[in-house]
């Protein structure tokens, strides 16, 4: 078997464990080998070439470890949220959904050495009709090395839930989570990340989404830190589903953030919204990548692509890339891309009323962001959203 | 209180749009200041609220004593200056109460007034919105967003009101009303009219002049006042159009 170089020093780490099910052994067996066969993906990877790996390809992490804290609040009954550990040996049936033909594969290489390698994760599954309120929360925080997490969210048909992700840490390590996300028909789930690793981290996060007839998926991701950062998230429709995929990455230092998404329209009669909302100062970096995929018979799609971008230095930069391939001829498809300084007349209005010039900077950058948080639907969420930003730009 | 005095501006880098300007403005007075478009009226006006993007070539202009060039927009803000602008921004995502309570607080901090709180904000709030006839509602908004042009106008008198400001420029506040909102600003500017306050209304016509009456009136034409009077003067422009009084 060749090996490529950069995937070596995970091959070296790779261990089965003995106690786990046959299928889980041979799932990672399979993951592992169509890593190290593939490799890192490379700059002249459409999808990967504004993300720089060369730092993750130089200096390969140790196994690491991290802590995560599940806060489940008061849980209804037909809910299940737990550890991916505790789930493997509970309710084995529902893990196993957490890894898919994909991982397998080697189209998407650190999604297959996540499943190769990961040891723990969340796992949210509610039955028919169960809500969830309010959110349940995960926070991770890292501590060294490489940790690899395998999330699972699974609603059946009807169901309601708020999912809270947090990831944060300290000191040079490497998070890679790969989330399986699965709502059922007229199920409803919003999901929120924020990624505020530390300063030296690097994080990677893959959302794989798979929508029922009628399902409604939110996904708000709020990018902090990390050094180098990627969010995939990747969602296929069903029949009239909704799905509103928003993301805000402010960004300074030499900081360098992906956020990459793709949208699938096979069904017809869905509605796509995303908007995404980039601050930029310093040498740091930016891009957003956006496919919106509508296929042949997927009549009656409606979707709208909106990524936007405020450079503070002339020394940081963004990249977009907005695609739509359109094969159904009776659709609604749009998107606008726009990168610039803030306002000079607003920013006039604002200091000919006398607040300075920072303040004011700080309040329309705070609302430019928050425009991309504007559908969460939960108040006390949107003010979290809000009080994490201001602590960003305060910071300054 | 203002004394501008030989004012000489040019657009960074262009053509010069103040060519001499001198006028003293003192605590009390409402002056008039008329002209046709592009006599160089809105310059004046954003020069002394600060607005960049002009080359102040010549002369001076000292407020309280302080050479106001020199200063910042916003010190011009705390100090008392207050525009009213002629296209009032949109700030979607940034709430009008917001905004206008860390304005009013900016000024009270700068000259050592204690902050308001948001109760003693929200009382002031609702004295000086009845003045304005303002709805509620449109507080709750970002600022001047969804906001008609009237409504908009009307904002920017009822944010005077709430600042309080030692002298008043409203470029052009009558454009765009129709003769309901222009009551009712003239009557919000009358209300403000005080012994300690100064206003300076920049306009092209005569009619926001019939509802506030100015003290002194003046006409400025191609970047030089090159008429000055009572408020007899705006009639006699009315009658007579800016060539009846040799512009």
């Amino acid at each position: 078997m060749a090996v490529k170089t950069e995937a070596a020093p995970y091959l070296d780490v790779f261990r089965p464990n003995a106690g786990e099910p046959a299928w889980l052994r041979d799932a990672r067996a399979k993951a592992r080998d169509a890593f190290v066969a593939r490799g890192f993906p490379s700059r002249r990877d459409e999808a990967w070439r504004f993300t720089n790996l060369r730092p993750l390809a130089d200096k390969p992490f140790e196994p690491g470890h991290g802590k995560l804290e599940l806060k489940p609040g008061s849980l209804p009954k037909g809910a299940w949220f737990a550890s991916m550990a505790r789930t493997l040996i509970e309710k084995p049936e529902i893990a196993r959904r957490a890894i898919g033909e994909s991982d397998l594969a080697g189209g998407q290489p650190f999604a297959s050495l996540n499943a190769a390698m990961f040891a723990d994760g969340f796992v949210l599954a509610l039955d028919e009709g169960v809500t969830l309120d309010p959110p349940v929360e995960i926070v991770h925080s890292a501590g060294d090395g490489s940790i690899n997490l395998r999330n699972l969210i699974v609603l059946a048909p009807s169901s309601r839930a708020t999912i809270v992700e947090r990831y944060c840490g300290e000191g040079a390590y490497w998070t890679n989570t790969v989330t399986t996300v699965s709502v059922g028909a007229g199920a409803s789930l919003t999901h929120v990340k924020v990624q505020d690793e530390g300063p030296e981290a690097i994080h990677f996060g893959m959302v794989r989404a798979a929508l029922e007839p009628a399902a409604t998926y939110r996904n708000f991701g709020l990018t902090l830190g990390a050094n180098l950062s990627r969010q995939d998230v990747q969602v296929a429709h069903g029949i009239g589903s909704i799905v509103d995929l928003a993301g805000a990455y402010l960004q300074r230092g030499d900081q360098d953030t992906t956020n990459a998404v793709v949208v699938d329209h096979a069904a017809p009669g869905a509605t796509t919204r995303e908007l995404f909302k980039g601050v930029l100062d310093k040498r740091s970096h930016g891009a957003f990548l956006g496919t919106i995929r509508v296929r042949e018979g997927a009549q009656k799609t409606d979707a709208k692509q909106t990524s936007r971008a405020l450079l503070l230095s002339d020394r940081a930069s963004v990249d977009t890339k907005p695609e739509l391939e359109i094969l159904a001829d009776d659709v609604k498809c749009a998107h606008g891309a726009a990168v610039g300084d803030l306002d000079k007349d607003t920013l006039f209005y604002l200091r000919a009323r006398g607040i300075g010039i920072d303040e004011a900077r700080r309040m329309l950058i705070e609302a430019f962001v928050l425009e991309a948080f504007e559908t969460v639907e939960q108040p006390e969420l949107r003010g979290h959203l809000a009080a994490r930003v201001r602590v960003w730009l305060e910071a300054a | 209180m203002l004394e501008i005095k030989n004012l000489h501006a040019s657009v960074d880098g262009g053509r010069e749009i103040l060519k001499g300007v001198s006028l003293t403005v003192r605590a009390g007075e409402v002056h008039a200041i008329m002209g046709p478009n592009g006599s160089g009226k809105s310059t004046l006006a954003g020069i002394l609220a600060g607005r960049d993007g002009y080359d102040i070539t010549r002369g001076s202009v000292i407020y309280d004593g302080r050479d106001l060039l020199a200063m910042s927009p916003e010190d011009r803000a705390r100090a008392g200056i207050f525009l009213a602008f002629q296209y009032p921004v949109e700030i979607p995502g940034v709430n009008n109460m917001y905004f206008l309570r860390v304005a009013l607080n900016a000024g009270r901090k700068a000259r050592g007034e204690p902050e308001l709180d948001a109760g003693q904000f929200l009382k002031t709030v609702r004295n000086k919105l009845k003045l304005l006839e303002i709805d509620d509602d449109l507080l709750q908004r970002g600022v001047n967003v969804g906001f008609s042009g009237g409504e908009k106008k009307r904002n920017e008198i009822f944010q005077m009101a709430m600042l309080e400001p030692r002298l008043a420029i409203l470029d052009e506040t009558d454009s765009g009303l129709d003769i309901d909102a222009l009551r009712v600003v003239a009557n919000g500017i009358n209300r403000l009219r005080a012994p300690n306050r100064a206003i300076v209304m920049i306009t092209h016509y005569q009619r926001l002049l019939d509802h506030v009456a100015p003290d002194f009136v003046h006409v400025l034409s191609e970047g030089r006042i090159v008429r000055s009077g009572d408020k007899s003067l705006a009639a006699e422009l009315e009658k007579t159009g800016y060539a009846g009084v040799g512009v």
